[in-house]
């Protein structure tokens, strides 16, 4: 379906002041050629200048049939005809004609007879080969106008330049020639250009805004090397595209998309037909008999289709290789069942289009999307090429169309009687390709898929052809094939355009002859858009909801985004050139903030499209937040009217809960925000908690929203969430007795629950900065193990991050005493390894800051304990895993009474720590350093440390040292399997010596006797007679020695 | 196509310095330089007359006459309709060498039949006091070839030069009128002449 809307895409018309009459017309490089009739000549003639004024002429070799211009190289290609034979020639430095053209001819059809003896030398045409490029041929007393002869195997049919590399592809009747475009910069030529260059400028009163200057400076001698050859046997075509290594052609029912890829393989790919008895063909052939069956194949499926390619490499320079892939077939046969002819099924108009995203370089890289454009005479076809091939719009015409051109902005066809312009979504998919994230809830950008529409037609009588350039559209019209047709069209056309000026309309007849060159100039994007605004307003104030209203503010969207993308473009051209020119330029920025402006506004209408219908809905979000608008204003536009039944739409309480639910810094005021509550209570009353939590809700009047919060209570029931919510608001209100007897409607494991549905009940800020709701700060005191055990389940439920949980209870608890609970209770509940490992970490170094503060700040101790603990380590010992059973020996070491109680939960929680199986005790070895190793709690850490790396021997010697009364209780514990050694070759030894040094120490030898009894029981007698000291006491010794003996014996 | 306006392509051949440029910025811009350049490679003007009622458009193919541009001038023989054989009055050499321009025009042009080709005979420099070919020995090389116009001409002083062009006009519309003396050739074969295609600017 193609919708029509009555919007005017043209602005004026000039007519081109042409003498004889123009047979073929083509256009680019701010200029519009003109092959006269039957004539061997070339007018052309400048449309950015008043007027169309000629720039100059110069003859060709032949009758032109077919010519093409190339705008990388400002050269043109021609196919000519003479005596029977065909000629593909180029035609470079044609500008080079105007100082004597411009200076001595005012629009006289023949040669100047004028023209001073020099000038005349500038009017001869040079003629050359392809390749036979003779230095410092072209520049004898300046550059002239050159024609380069492109010798060919076969007659050709047809031509195309690449926009982008300015490339030439030939298509003759079985083959498809590329040619390379070549420049030569030649040293000696820099200076002969650089007088022609000065001297064109003062010849060119305005310098044109195209690229035509830049041209110009980059004079370069130009040749072209026959690069590949592509043969297709058993295709005939009529009509080529040529665009960044994509190859587009056109039989007279057929579109083949090839792309040229250089590779470095050595091998010559070829790709045959497969097999005519196809399954499908036959298929078709039963029920069709020989009509060939309408097809389309995309991207490597094309490969599939009937049409062989060969391909063959004949370019000198570039060892590699080429290689083909398919990339679009498309057949359109005739359907005769609908009664169509077969002249109704040929194809014309192909193009390839590209389109720059505003962050490339239009210079440097390939096109960020290609298109191609084809058409039948009935329906036209858009095909985007990159990023996934895919049909991107249908046209149906409204009659038959004799051709077209595809622009950045609009579709122009022409019928015999009207020039019509449609809408291209080309920026839709350039946009898509440039962000790929636009289509989220922070963006959206209307499908480039959608239908498109059809502009205001404007009549014209006997148009032969069209093409287009910039915004200019170049109509040539023959009134000899006015038909009565036409007339009769005539005479119904109604009041022509308002903004249609006319700027000659009596000029067909003042001349009398029968044709006429139009240059039509289109309206800016941007006042297109505003007409298509204005146009919707209309559509708006009946219906908010209509389709109509919404397809036409997205064709208007899709306009301003190739505008910006156009605008991109520039900048990027103008990077190359000044930077400060482009941002100082006042007019400029301007555009550039009408420009941003219109999309603000646009995207706030289709916001308002969004927000009141049911399809989509969802896509009210990313427009409004497009739009910049404000909340209120946004709520402001939303709010139905009085008189009307219409509720809230849908789109608009998707938006509403959207913004509530991000953690934004905007705070509403208290109306707006009262007046969010209102619009929940009335449409989504279940919303209402989650709406009132939100931390732009701050401002809401309590009072008030407690009451509605009561009354929804009253008819939706009891929720902990909602108990809470009211609770929130009588702390709000400082009613300490209401909150009170709110929360303690609950059970604390109930109210976690409520907690974890709804955080925000608990936490604010979730992104960058978390904050405690007032809620949380009423628990940290009230309830402070509810408030851990809340976080917890937050935390364990990842509603909330360890650091954001941190924040919190450190804004709330200077000392913090409730974030070690928070950390010891995360521990008991968490089974994430590297939390786990974390905490352990973080639980260790405040332990042991406690340990290490309790010794050297005394008055710390009381404010500490001034909170209990929520955990002693009993507590933890017995609950969680980590916390391991403290050792027998720390027991001895360490006995209860030695120190405060705020230092002993710390001792004992780190010890439980050392003993328990998770800590990892290299990670915490720094830590430790800084303790003291000359008190006893000091060393039983130091000791546990060099324990669990297994340091047995110097832990013994430690133990003997300072403490050896608890040595017997640590050699149980430790020296077990095999360990056992120790007890021998470390301790006994030991013992020994340190009982010889001093005999009456009695728990040095009470120890020797228990390690003694040991060590007899597991050695046997030769061995333990090994181990007597040579100066020992035998009667001491003896007693073990039987005992060892005795129980060596057999039974 | 729509107009009955028809395209002539006369080539200009004959030794370096006889004047060829001349004559035709003479007959096209009506000026003359002493002291024009060399020619290199080849060029062309086209001019719109009106002969016996015709309409025509006047291709004139200039060429460069130095034996060294050689190769970028023959690939442009081709599809010629006249061919004016220049040479200097004033100069013997380029006189005799006619017969060589005759024959690198028939080779290269591809002429089906030579015989009934129309070419004409410029003698340049009829200004020039001293001259060298007489009258005389230029008809009967003119009779003795083909029976070739001959026209003595004076790029300087605009002698004969318009008249000479227009009757190369007449010449063709009088063969166009007897046959097709063209080969029918579709395109510029290239190949078919390896001198001319390998012979560049090397």
């Amino acid at each position: 379906m193609v919708h029509v809307y009555s919007c005017h895409p043209f602005s004026s018309q000039r007519i081109v002041q042409v003498e004889q009459e123009p047979g073929l017309v083509c256009c680019g490089g701010g200029a519009l050629f003109v092959v006269v009739s039957g004539g061997c000549k070339v007018e052309a003639y400048s449309v950015e200048e008043e007027g169309c004024p000629l720039i100059c002429r110069f003859p060709t070799m032949g009758t032109v049939k077919s010519i093409k211009y190339s705008k990388i190289g400002d050269y043109l290609v021609t196919i000519e005809e003479k005596n029977d034979a065909t000629y593909l020639r180029a035609y470079t430095n044609w500008r080079f004609q105007v100082q004597s053209e411009r200076f001595y001819s005012s629009g006289s059809v023949k040669y100047c007879v004028h023209l001073s003896a020099q000038a005349a030398e500038r009017a001869r045409v040079g003629v050359r080969l392809l390749g036979h490029l003779l230095r410092g041929a072209s520049l004898r007393s300046g550059i002239q106008t050159e024609i380069i002869e492109i010798p060919l195997s076969e007659r050709p049919g047809a031509v195309a330049c690449c926009p982008i590399t300015g490339d030439l592809l030939v298509a003759c009747e079985t083959t498809l020639v590329l040619f390379t475009l070549r420049r030569q910069n030649q040293e000696s030529l820099i200076q002969s250009q650089h007088i022609l260059h000065s001297t064109w400028r003062t010849s060119q009163q305005s310098p044109s805004q195209d690229d035509t200057s830049s041209s110009a400076v980059n004079v370069s001698i130009l040749d072209f090397e026959r690069s590949v050859l592509l043969h297709l046997p058993k295709f005939k075509p009529k009509q080529v595209a040529l665009c960044g290594g994509y190859v587009a052609v056109q039989a007279e029912v057929e579109v083949l998309v090839l792309k040229l890829d250089a590779s470095q393989e050595n091998k010559t790919p070829e790709f045959s037909a497969p097999d005519p008895s196809h399954e499908d063909l036959l298929e078709d052939q039963a029920e069709f008999l020989i009509i060939p069956r309408h097809q389309e194949l995309l991207g490597d499926r094309a490969r599939d289709c009937d049409i062989s390619v060969s391909i063959e490499k004949t370019g000198l320079e570039g060892r590699g290789q080429c290689t083909l892939s398919y990339v679009l077939f498309r057949r359109l046969t005739p359907d005769f069942f609908q009664g169509c002819s077969v002249e109704e099924t040929q194809l014309h108009s192909l193009q390839l289009h590209p389109l720059f995203t505003s962050n490339q370089s239009v210079s440097e890289e390939e096109p960020a999307c290609i298109f191609c454009y084809f058409s039948l005479p009935s329906t036209g076809y858009l095909y985007s090429l990159k990023g996934g091939i895919e049909l991107l719009s249908t046209y149906q015409y409204p009659e038959k169309v004799l051709e077209a051109v595809l622009t950045d902005y609009l579709l122009h066809v022409i019928t015999k009687g009207a020039l019509q312009s449609f809408t291209v979504h080309c920026a839709a998919v350039a946009a898509r390709i440039e962000d790929p994230y636009i289509d989220t809830t922070m963006k959206a950008c209307p499908p480039s898929n959608m239908e498109v529409c059809a502009l205001r037609s404007q009549l014209f009588i006997g148009l032969r052809s069209v093409c287009a350039f910039g915004h200019r559209v170049i109509l040539l019209s023959t009134a000899d094939s006015d038909t009565p047709e036409e007339t009769e069209r005539s005479t119904q056309r109604r009041g022509l355009s308002r903004k249609w000026t006319l700027s000659s309309p009596k000029e067909p007849s003042k001349v009398g002859h029968g044709w006429n060159l139009y240059v039509v100039d289109t309206v800016t994007p941007l006042a297109l858009y505003q007409e298509m605004a204005e146009y919707s307003q209309r559509y708006a104030e009946t219906n908010m909801q209509a389709q109509s209203l919404w397809h036409l503010l997205s064709e208007a969207h899709i306009l301003l985004r190739a505008s910006l993308l156009q605008r991109g473009a520039e900048e990027q051209i103008a990077k190359g050139g000044s930077a400060e020119t482009q941002q100082t330029d006042p007019q400029k920025q301007r555009n550039h903030g009408e420009l941003d402006e219109a999309l603000r506004q646009n995207c706030a209408q289709l916001g308002d499209c969004f927000s009141r219908s049911s399809q989509e809905c969802h896509l009210a979000l990313p427009y409004y937040r497009m739009s910049g608008l404000s909340v209120t204003d946004i709520i402001a536009r939303n709010r139905p009217f009085p008189s009307s039944p219409h509720s809230y739409g849908p789109g608009f309480l998707f938006f509403l809960k959207h913004y509530l639910l991000e953690e934004t810094e905007q705070r509403l005021s208290q109306e707006t925000a009262d007046e969010v509550i209102d619009i929940f209570s009335q449409s989504e009353p279940s919303q209402l908690v989650s709406v009132c939590v939100s931390p732009s809700m701050v401002n809401i009047s309590p009072a008030r929203t407690l009451q509605i919060l009561q009354h929804l209570e009253d008819s939706m029931g009891v929720s902990v969430t909602l108990t809470i919510t009211m609770a929130t608001m009588a702390l709000h209100l400082g009613d300490l007795v209401q909150y009170a007897q709110l929360i303690g409607r609950h059970t604390e494991m109930a109210l976690v629950y409520g907690f974890i549905e709804e955080p925000r009940l608990l936490v604010h800020g979730g992104g960058v900065r978390a904050r405690p709701s007032v809620v949380t700060q009423q628990l940290i005191t009230s309830m402070p193990g509810l408030l851990v055990a809340a976080m917890v389940g937050l935390h364990e439920n990842n509603k909330v991050k360890l650091e954001q949980a941190d924040q919190i209870f450190k804004e709330l608890d200077c000392e913090n005493c409730l974030l070690v609970d928070f950390w010891e209770a995360i521990l008991m509940a968490s089974s994430q390894e590297a939390v786990i490992q974390d905490l352990l970490f973080r639980l260790v170094s405040v332990y042991i800051d406690r340990l290490t503060n309790a010794d050297t700040q005394p008055s710390s101790l009381q404010t500490t304990s001034r909170r209990r603990q929520l955990r002693n380590a009993e507590d933890l010992m017995n609950s969680c895993s980590h916390y391991g059973a403290l050792y027998p020996w720390l027991t001895v070491l360490n006995p209860p009474y030695t120190s405060s109680s705020h230092n002993q939960e710390a001792l004992h929680k780190l010890q439980s720590l050392l003993c328990g199986p998770s800590l990892s005790v290299d990670s915490i070895a720094p830590l430790l350093e800084s303790l003291s190793k000359n008190t006893i709690w000091g060393l039983s850490l130091h000791l546990l440390c060099a324990t669990r790396r297994g340091h047995y021997e110097s832990s013994i010697e430690k133990l003997l040292d300072c403490c050896p009364q608890a040595i017997i209780a640590y050699a149980n514990h430790h020296l077990q399997d095999n360990n056992m050694v120790f007890w021998w070759q470390k301790l006994l030894p030991e013992l020994c010596n340190r009982t010889r040094a001093s005999s009456d120490n009695s728990i040095l030898l009470a120890a020797l006797k228990e390690t003694l009894v040991v060590v007899s029981s597991e050695m046997s007698p030769a061995e333990f007679l090994e181990l007597i000291p040579d100066d020992a006491t035998a009667s001491y010794f003896l007693p073990y020695l039987l005992a060892c003996s005795l129980r060596q014996l057999p039974p | 196509m729509a107009t009955k306006t028809s395209l002539q392509k006369v080539i200009l051949l004959g030794d370096g310095g006889v004047g060829k440029s001349s004559l035709m910025n003479r007959y096209v811009t009506n000026k003359f330089d002493a002291h024009l350049f060399h020619t290199i490679g080849v060029e062309f003007l086209n001019k719109e007359l009106e002969v016996d009622g015709h309409q025509v458009t006047l291709q004139i193919w200039d060429t460069a006459g130095q034996e060294r541009f050689r190769s970028l001038r023959t690939p442009f023989y081709r599809g010629s309709d006249c061919c004016l054989l220049t040479f200097s009055v004033d100069d013997n050499q380029s006189f005799l060498n006619l017969s060589n321009w005759k024959k690198e025009f028939i080779y290269y042009a591809d002429v089906k039949e030579p015989e009934k080709f129309p070419f004409v005979v410029l003698g340049n420099k009829l200004d020039v006091t001293e001259r060298q070919v007489t009258l005389e020995e230029a008809q009967q090389w003119c009779q003795e070839n083909g029976g070739y116009p001959y026209f003595e001409t004076s790029a300087k002083d605009a002698t004969n030069v318009a008249e000479a062009f227009e009757e190369a006009v007449r010449r063709v519309f009088a063969s166009d009128e007897r046959t097709d003396h063209l080969i029918p050739t579709d395109t510029v074969k290239l190949h078919r002449k390896p001198r001319s295609a390998s012979s560049c600017c090397a």
